[in-house]
């Protein structure tokens, strides 16, 4: 059977996104399509035309009433909500793969990695000035004290920033 | 189908899904796509019922919803295609289910029955 191209498919997904198709049907709904405009090339018309039967079929009160039931059908119950995050409300019928929902997730712990870093480089920015401007060094110094916690500071965010590339790296895997 | 045949369809639409998967044997790896389903049903009743999009996919990501299916997403020829599989606890409601739908046909079946052979003296 004669497969789409990648620009086929392209006007399927276009299609499907201006007819207001759910984030999180999206690219399922691609496959399906593609699967009819496929078979009615094997029964034998014309790439245009079994486009536009296809696309007759899924016109915009068919995919919206798709979206009305699904967000229906899929609703979260009260417990659920109860429980859910602003994110997970936020983020409910959308296509959580897209990255933007990751991003939200981990922005505490990267707001908190980027905050200690800053302040360790300020610390050892302004010991290492000290050095310069006075030309002896000693760890027992304020100054030394203060280039040793920001080092700890700094290793600190970049161990813990590192973790968590790890663990997503991990989660995405799976 | 007429509407009332989508209204009878509505109702049982699980039941369907769940048994189709439930045949699924381990060539196949027991798992089927949204299309391949439609087209099951359509080529098992003769193209008597023909299951649309907007039927089809809120009932299986509910399914999966409720833990009875799982996913498998893979590209095949430069699309996504995701494929959907019974859980243990699937398996279990699939035959609950389809236990459950013969008793309800056979009940039918009594009710549907001219009721000139109950009482024949009528």
């Amino acid at each position: 059977m004669e497969k789409l191209s990648p620009q086929q498919v392209a006007i399927l997904h276009k299609h499907l996104l201006q007819n207001g198709s759910t984030d999180v049907l999206v690219d399922e709904l691609v496959d399906h399509l593609a699967c009819e405009v496929e078979y009615y090339i094997w029964i034998g018309l014309p790439f245009d035309s079994a486009l536009n039967t296809v696309l007759d079929q899924a016109n915009v009160t068919a995919v919206r009433h798709l979206r009305d039931t699904y967000q229906v059908e899929l609703a979260m119950t009260p417990e659920q909500i109860n429980q859910a995050s602003l994110d997970d409300i936020v983020f409910e019928f959308r296509n959580k793969a897209y990255g933007a929902y990751a991003l939200r997730q981990s922005y505490r712990l990267t707001l908190r990695n980027a905050f200690i870093m800053a302040v360790g480089l300020c610390m050892m920015l302004m010991a290492m000035m000290d050095l310069l401007s006075r030309k002896t060094w000693s760890y027992f110094s304020p100054w030394g004290a203060v280039w040793l916690i920001g080092l700890c500071g700094v290793t600190f965010a970049t161990a813990s920033w590192y973790m968590e590339r790890i663990r997503q790296q991990e989660l995405s895997m799976r | 189908m007429d509407t009332s045949g989508s209204e009878f369809l509505r109702g049982t639409l699980k039941t369907i899904v769940l048994k189709l998967l439930a045949e699924q044997k381990p060539p196949n790896r027991g798992r089927m796509y949204g299309y391949e389903i439609t087209q099951a049903v359509k080529e098992r009743t003769n193209g008597d019922i023909v299951l649309t999009f907007g039927a089809l996919y809120p009932v299986l990501h509910k399914l999966e919803q409720e833990g009875l299916l799982i996913t498998e997403t893979e590209e095949a020829e430069g699309r996504l295609r995701k494929y959907y599989s019974l859980t243990p606890q699937g398996d279990e409601t699939a035959m609950q289910k389809i236990s459950d739908f013969e008793r309800f046909m056979e009940n039918m079946r009594l009710l549907m029955q001219s009721p000139i052979s109950l009482n024949p003296g009528h």
